[in-house]
């Protein structure tokens, strides 16, 4: 195991995800004694110690995101945890909503009662199945059991829960375009100012924090803050839940200390890669996170520090390992059809920029490519770059130029000869 | 009153101001298509971009609060190239049909890029097709293809007009704004300023398309008369020096359209659509023949045949037109509100499907100026006319009134300008002119007195009321 864990804490069995099983487990008591013993501010000033940063993809401190909320500001506050995982390559927070469940909603219950919320939220993405059957059933057995509705376990905090399903939408995953569309709106991100924890779901203030990040208030109100920092490193406490999947041998979800050995995670966790393949590249956090080559990663530590030393970023965990000799025209081609697929049209860099960039990329893989498209990619990716309502023209335009400036050469070959430079290297049957 | 400092200068801004509204408001330009001062906020287009000194990044000034020193520069390097980059973008799919689009002349989009971007499109891609000559309601036509998505419309009908007639479906750059299946844009009495916010040619009025090109036409600042509101709006017709001397004639003293005139203190920016189609009130057929009992007669004979009548009356009663002006009210008074007992009629009342009254701009009194009548007749002059028993003489002026309740017996001197049975029933029958042919004013309900100014000429057989009351007022005792 890729060092010490804070969720994967358990043995995942037929009922694991069960109340019954998760009480067995202790569940449930760190909120009777938050109830019984903490006050809100306490709850708050517990989770900022502990340094838990969010694990949706930003990173931002979440004792910092809650400590904006104004508990004396006589007006409603709301709590949604983002479970619309839609990051291609990301499938860590179904692991949690399929196995733990129980624990996304004591640590919503607490975080709830830190942030004096009376209505708490699930937007679940409306491809997940089974998560949503799982957290959908949990959230009747804690209702059956008293964690839900008035007078939570005999005390004076009340609180109820709504789980909302998605309609299939990337840019709902970002939180104020998740909220337009929990909302009942188009899923329009906005923006800021006012920022979300000022003016956020129906313009009050809201949290808006990733399945994974809640999940580990639970541990952090149990263990302490103290505890919590002392998994990690100094500046990036904690651990993180990595879906990897690509040309690897073990796919799956791992949880991964910060800190930790990126060489030993790859090749003796994850076992390596698939047989007869060597490492190519990585997308370390979900495709919006810039590529790193095999050589970049060896050196790497799993924390945020070190990949954005390498000039990236963990982002949201979603890793996806490349082989040698695949094409990384044909893997540009796919992301952006993505993005383009995606872009919700509001603003205007990203509705026009993505189309443009795809229509750019397929005209190069059917063999029109022109020698100035390389810089029309990168100049039409750069524009993107901080002009849009919300992170996704950053995120296409930090993705292309990723893999534009590592790969470069790839691009000019198949602009040239109008043919990948790697066609059947992958499988084994390499051109002449 | 936060200072801050827009290039360098320093300026007063109110507290609450957002950058762009500050530069504007002190003189500064910063281009913006989605921003409206009456509507929210979107932040969608990114031409507004300013840079905050010191910072190495452009952001929206449309969204951006004023704050105690701020610095921004609306002209910087950075900012040029930014703006420059974003109109490639939002000219990326669009046709630049400009030759054959009614928008062009006063498009922001066609002004902007010669302000700000001038190159050619750096694309080579094929552009996105959409639709075109969608129908969005019976008024307007929708070209998606030059549609940038501001979401203007959208947000007008929301948050002003409130029918919440429009919205944007599909995604990304298949974006396509559209009426809602229950709520139609028909049934939006406002729809028509959807066409006036559009920034560019996307949004078209129905009457006036392919009507004439802007830049032959001329706005003549002028009143609506179509409720007691009395909306300031521009009435647009051709140029004198674009007139026509082919094709019909009517073309050159032809409403081509109307619309609002910005006025604060009365309509904002908005005009309903009755306002729009003032053209079907005004070009109805006119009466231009005066007459005495239906014989045409000279206009200067019909003027002599009603002043004898009214020296011979000895109990006239007069019913003024309350679609006159403030000065033709004035000159009735003048010339013979000494001798005539004087009633106010109501010239329209509203017409059956009519939107009667609603909390934004319509009003029930269909007519434009009751307020200034009764400023200068009392209040007792509204109420149904009450003719004594002894009536000889009933001058009626305008529309809207029933010959049959009036007194049997009695003269009747009537001044109208359209074409009406009514006109050949009278004794003695004056045509009279219409705003769009004279200058004046009307006093709306709330007291504020709007100015119109004229159009057109008035054709030569036809008086203005306001000189024919000193005509037709009977001389000193001994004169004719």
């Amino acid at each position: 195991m890729p060092g010490k864990q804070l969720l994967m804490t358990f043995p995942v069995t037929a009922t694991s995800h069960t109340l019954a099983d998760y009480v067995g487990r202790g569940g449930y008591a760190t909120l009777r004694r938050v109830l019984d013993a903490m006050k809100s501010e306490d709850v708050t000033k517990e989770v900022a110690a502990s340094g838990l940063l969010g694990h949706g993809g930003a990173a931002f401190s979440a004792g910092r995101k809650w400590g904006v909320v104004n508990l004396n500001d006589h007006q409603p506050h709301y709590l949604c945890a983002n479970a619309d995982e839609g990051e291609p390559g990301t499938f860590k927070d179904r692991w949690i909503l399929e196995n733990a469940p129980h624990l996304l909603l004591e640590s919503m219950l607490i975080a709830a009662f830190a942030l004096q919320v009376r209505n708490a939220f699930v937007y679940i993405r409306g491809e997940f199945d089974l998560p949503y059957r799982r957290i959908a059933a949990a959230v009747e057995e804690a209702y059956a059991a008293g964690y839900f509705g008035e007078n939570i376990l005999g005390s004076e905090f009340s609180c109820d829960i709504v789980i909302y399903r998605g309609a299939g939408s990337y840019v709902c995953g970002e939180a104020s375009g998740l909220l337009s569309s929990l909302e009942g709106k188009r899923g329009y991100p906005r923006n800021r100012p006012p920022r979300l924890t000022v003016q956020g779901l129906y313009k009050r203030p809201t949290v808006v924090n990733n399945v994974e990040t809640l999940a580990n208030v639970t541990g952090i109100i149990a263990g302490g803050a103290e505890a919590y920092r002392k998994v990690g490193t100094a500046k990036c406490p904690g651990t993180q839940l990595v879906s990897i999947s690509g040309h690897i041998a073990r796919p799956g979800v791992y949880e991964v200390e910060y800190g930790y050995s990126m060489q030993q995670f790859l090749f003796d966790d994850c076992g390596g890669m698939l047989p007869g393949q060597k490492l190519k590249c990585i997308v370390p956090g979900g495709i919006s996170t810039k590529v790193l080559t095999a050589a970049e990663v060896a050196p790497l530590t799993f924390d945020h520090q070190s990949f954005a030393g390498a000039g990236s970023s963990i982002g949201s965990g979603g890793m996806i390992a490349i082989a040698e000799g695949t094409c990384m025209v044909r893997l540009l081609q796919v992301m952006l059809r993505f993005y383009h697929h995606e872009s919700c049209g509001q603003c205007t860099p990203c509705r026009e920029g993505m189309g443009w960039l795809h229509k750019i990329i397929d005209r190069i893989v059917a063999g029109e490519g022109r020698p100035d498209d390389i810089d029309s990619l990168y100049r039409i990716s750069r524009l993107q770059d901080g002009m849009t309502i919300c992170g996704m023209g950053d995120a296409a335009g930090y993705a292309t130029i990723g893999i534009l400036d590592k790969y470069r050469d790839e691009f000019e070959y198949w602009i040239t000869n109008k043919r990948s430079k790697l066609e059947g290297n992958l499988e084994g049957t390499v051109h002449a | 009153m936060p200072e801050i400092f827009i290039n360098g200068k320093p300026v007063q801004a109110e507290a609450n101001q957002t950058v762009l509204q500050a530069a504007l408001a002190n003189g500064f330009y910063i281009p913006y298509f989605c921003w409206h001062k009456e509507l929210s906020i979107a932040g969608n287009c990114r031409i507004c971009t300013v840079q905050v000194e010191g910072r190495s990044w452009v952001e929206i000034s449309c969204n951006m609060p004023v704050s105690e020193g701020l610095h921004v520069l609306t002209d910087s390097d950075l900012v040029r190239a930014h703006r420059k980059a974003t109109m490639q973008f939002i000219t990326l799919n669009h046709p630049v049909d400009c030759g054959i689009c009614d928008k062009a002349g006063e498009c922001t989009l066609q002004d902007y890029h010669f302000a700000y971007n001038g190159s050619p499109s750096v694309s080579r891609e094929p552009k996105v097709h959409a639709t075109k000559f969608h129908d969005l309601s019976e008024r307007i036509l929708l070209d998606n293809e030059r549609c940038i998505l501001c979401s203007r419309c959208v947000r007008f009908t929301r948050e002003i007009s409130k029918s919440n007639a429009l919205g944007i479906k599909n995604r990304g750059d298949v974006s396509l704004v559209r009426a809602a299946d229950d709520s139609p844009l028909d049934a939006d009495p406002y729809s028509d300023n959807v066409i006036d916010i559009c920034p560019v040619g996307a949004l078209l009025s129905k009457p006036f398309l392919h009507k004439a090109r802007v830049w032959y036409l001329k706005p003549t600042p002028s009143v609506c008369p179509g409720c007691e509101r009395g909306c300031s709006v521009n009435i647009w017709h051709r140029k004198a020096e674009w007139h026509l001397r082919a094709l019909d004639p009517k073309q050159n003293t032809s409403i081509a359209r109307v619309t609002p005139l910005e006025n604060p203190a009365v309509n904002g920016p908005w005009i309903c659509n009755k306002g729009r189609d003032l053209a079907q009130v005004f070009e109805r057929a006119r009466a231009d023949r005066a007459m005495q009992k239906g014989k045409p007669v000279e206009l200067e004979a019909a003027i002599a045949a009603a002043r004898k009548l009214i020296k011979e009356a000895a109990h006239p009663v007069a019913l003024v037109s309350n679609w006159a002006s403030d000065e033709e009210l004035s000159a009735f008074k003048d010339a013979l509100g000494a001798r005539f007992t004087t009633f106010v009629k109501r010239d329209h009342a509203p017409q059956p499907g009519e939107v009667i009254e609603d909390d934004l701009l319509i009003r029930a009194d269909k007519n434009p100026n009751t307020a200034g009548a009764r400023a200068l007749f009392g209040e007792a002059s509204l109420r149904e006319p009450s003719y004594p028993a002894n009536t000889d003489l009933v001058l009626v002026w305008g529309e809207g009134c029933n010959f049959a309740t009036l007194p049997a017996g009695a003269k009747i001197v009537f001044l109208n300008s359209y074409l009406a049975p009514e006109n050949g029933f009278a004794d003695v029958f004056i045509p009279v002119s219409i705003q769009t042919e004279r200058a004046g004013h009307y006093t709306n309900f709330a007291g504020v007195v709007s100015a119109f100014e004229r159009c057109f000429a008035k054709p030569a057989t036809v008086a203005d009321a306001q000189e024919v009351f000193a005509q037709i007022a009977p001389g000193p005792a001994g004169t004719p």
